[in-house]
């Protein structure tokens, strides 16, 4: 269940963070671009509930949210994020399951 | 009159209620001037008030996939309001769902450290200036500055 819900290549990318780990001794095995905040770069001191648009790229199909190893997302940024997709969800701008 | 909270600096919150998607555009105005009219009554004042219309519903609601979304944003003094506004619209049977969130403290936070952003944007350009050009030509570099950062 979970496999099905995971957008494709999510995983794969998660699991190689993993492996390479973030600036150890050692060389890198391969060249992996460095995700960054979507939000840091585009300077975003307050991320609104009722836009609906931006927080659908960081649900999943069976409305999860994306974890901050996927999205890149910056901790202070993913805790606002988590509390503005729980508030539209409430409010029925994002599902909570499934969409319909 | 029974006993509220006094809230000297007053809060900010945003109020969305839904109504079912049949509703008449006469009642919702009605609810508004109702939310209008508490919000007076109590010591408070509307900020603005959006009307959204009919959107889709993320999921059912009452058997309902579509809602007539209506978004409130209000300025309270008295504890109560929002208290008195929540049952209003839970009594009312066109409104299928409705939130307050309070927003003063995110929107304080959003001022605070985009003043500290402009503060630091105002002292960066002194940084490259040296490097750059060493002597006399500081507003040559600092008008390139922002776009590199």
């Amino acid at each position: 269940m979970a496999e099905e819900s995971r957008q494709p290549g999510a995983p794969r990318e998660g699991s190689g963070a993993k492996e390479t780990g973030p600036r150890r001794g050692g060389r890198r095995q391969y060249f992996r671009k460095k995700k960054v905040c979507r939000f840091c770069s585009d300077r975003v001191d307050l991320i609104d509930y009722k836009k609906a648009d931006v927080l659908q790229p960081f649900i999943q199909e069976r409305g999860k949210i994306l974890p901050r190893r996927i999205t890149g997302t910056c901790a202070r940024h993913q805790r606002w994020l988590t509390e503005a997709i729980k508030r539209a969800r409430n409010i029925a701008l994002l599902p909570f399951g499934t969409a319909l | 009159m029974e006993e509220h909270l006094i809230l000297p600096e007053g809060r900010l919150y945003d109020l969305i209620f839904i109504c079912r998607p049949a509703t008449p555009e006469e009642e919702i105005d009605k609810l508004i001037t109702t939310v209008e009219q508490v919000t007076a009554e109590r010591g408070g004042k509307v900020e603005k008030v959006e009307k959204w219309g009919t959107r889709k519903l993320a999921y059912r609601i009452n058997r309902h996939r579509e809602g007539n979304y209506v978004l409130a944003v209000l300025h309270a003094t008295r504890g109560d309001m929002i208290h008195e506004l929540e049952r209003r619209l839970k009594v009312s049977d066109a409104v299928i769902k409705y939130q307050t969130v309070r927003l003063d403290e995110q929107v304080k936070r959003q001022e605070k450290l985009s003043q500290r952003r402009d503060r630091k944007t105002a002292r960066r350009p002194r940084r490259p200036a040296p490097a750059a050009h060493p002597a006399g030509e500081q507003p040559a570099a600092a008008s390139p500055a922002p776009t590199q950062g």
